[in-house]
């Protein structure tokens, strides 16, 4: 038996495909930057050229104030988000570290003598 | 016999995996030395201060957004990829296994739940393709990584965005949500380092991710994890990192709600320095827990060339039949 037949048969993707897609992949990064590149302002035309609070002209951002309503509602929701999550990854976290700590005195431990031992990282055994 | 276990992922898998890490790996260290540049100033300073942090975090965005097309154009043009977003949608047993692991982790239940083990043994049939926690990961991921590309595409231009709000505040508004919006996916990470890297059957990495499921032979691991032996270092290693973990995550959390930004204060704040200096450690800390991960997914491909080197070598000579090495046992 040859090693090739003890591997199994995969279902992969085809060269075509990974092609294509890198090449989709590529276009939506380039349309995407460009798109938000080009919203920029040359900082001379800001707040400046037309003279009226709407067309943004000095003394707008005064007008309009420091805070934007929803935005400062988004700020605290992601605000609430980041600590219910953290929460919730501490708690797996801690329950990963309890379960691989079992599951290690299930495994023989470094000192005893075995017949076969075994390489943790995959790679050769010493024997 | 080796831990190598069942190999689930396909090569293109693994290689997207592989460079999506050190994408976000570089966003992270990018992104957050401006976040938190009180208690990371010193990174700040070694990739080359904000300029160049801002053009790098920009320029590993645009490889975000040039991944993300790639894997979503491959999911939805591929039978294989179709037939694994099925495979990946979580379902009720999900949940029965969260609650098993609970179970677990307080000793009332024997085992883990089969969609919450890592390490199959000999019946690779047992386990789906990715685990409860994996499913997790991958939607909130994904979610998360929709979401910062969104509003960091908004950031590109904050003078577009002045314009368009009428107001300055507004920019920086949206750059305080992006850099809180990665704060999940930061202490995601860090809990995803710790479950693949520090499985007791695994130890340093998990290599599911990082060698290709058409390198694994199905016949090569017929035990349990009783038949393994564990690393010597697992007990002491595992302690540190897991409280570096801990301490990685509480403090970005515990940080992200001081650094605030919007709306800007009137008078300028200064935080960090010997007065934070709790802070400054632990979120140093949880960098560091990154750092270990960039370095683990290094070592797993790593892992994969030395295996590709191994089966090279045994086509040339005859092998025994079960694809170990004949000299095994």
């Amino acid at each position: 038996m040859s090693y090739q037949d003890d591997l199994p048969e995969t279902s992969g993707y085809s060269k075509v495909s990974v092609i294509f897609s890198a090449i989709a992949g590529l276009a939506l990064a380039v349309g995407s930057v460009w798109w938000a590149a080009g919203t920029a302002v040359f900082y001379e035309g800001l707040f400046r050229v037309n003279p009226t609070v709407a067309g943004g002209g000095i003394g707008t951002d005064w007008v309009v104030g420091n805070t934007v309503p929803w935005l400062d509602f988004l700020v605290a929701l992601i605000h609430a988000v980041d600590v219910l999550m953290g929460v919730f990854i501490l708690l797996m976290v801690f329950i990963h570290w309890a379960a691989f700590r079992r599951l290690a005195t299930r495994m023989k431990q470094p000192g005893e003598r075995t017949a076969e031992a075994v390489a943790t990282d995959g790679g050769e055994t010493d024997d | 016999m080796t831990s190598l276990d069942h190999g689930k992922f396909t090569r293109v898998t693994t290689t997207f995996h592989s460079l999506l890490g050190l994408d976000v790996f570089i966003l992270f260290f990018t992104g957050y030395s401006l976040t938190f540049n009180d208690e990371l100033w010193w990174m700040l300073s070694l990739l080359g201060g904000p300029q160049s942090v801002t053009a790098l975090h920009r320029a590993a965005g645009f490889g975000l957004i040039a991944l993300i097309g790639f894997w979503m154009t491959l999911m939805i043009t591929t039978d294989t990829g179709r037939s694994n977003f099925r495979e990946i949608i979580p379902s009720p047993k999900d949940f029965v296994a969260f609650i098993q692991d609970v179970q677990f982790a307080l000793g009332r239940a024997d085992e883990r739940h089969p969609n919450a083990k890592q390490f199959a043994g000999g019946d690779p049939d047992e386990i789906p393709l990715l685990s409860y926690i994996g499913k997790g990961v991958v939607f909130i991921f994904a979610a998360e990584l929709f979401l910062l590309t969104v509003s960091g595409l908004l950031i590109w231009s904050k003078t577009g965005l002045m314009q368009y709000f009428g107001t300055k505040t507004a920019a920086m508004g949206f750059v305080v949500f992006h850099g809180l919006l990665g704060v999940v996916m930061l202490m995601g990470v860090m809990l995803h380092i710790f479950e693949h890297g520090l499985h007791p059957a695994f130890y340093p990495v998990e290599p599911k991710a990082y060698i290709p499921r058409e390198l694994i032979p199905e016949t090569h691991a017929d035990g349990g994890i009783e038949d393994l032996t564990l690393s010597p270092s697992w007990r002491a290693v595992s302690s540190v990192m897991g409280i570096l973990t801990v301490v990685g995550i509480t403090s970005v959390m515990i940080g992200s709600i001081f650094d605030e930004g919007y709306p800007v204060p009137r008078e300028i704040s200064i935080g960090g320095g010997p007065e934070n200096l709790l802070l400054t450690i632990g979120i140093n800390a949880g960098i560091f827990v990154l750092f270990v991960g960039l370095v683990l997914s290094m070592y797993g491909n790593l892992l994969r060339v030395r295996w590709e080197r191994r089966l090279e070598k045994e086509r040339q000579q005859p092998t025994a039949a079960d694809g170990g090495q004949p000299d095994d046992d």
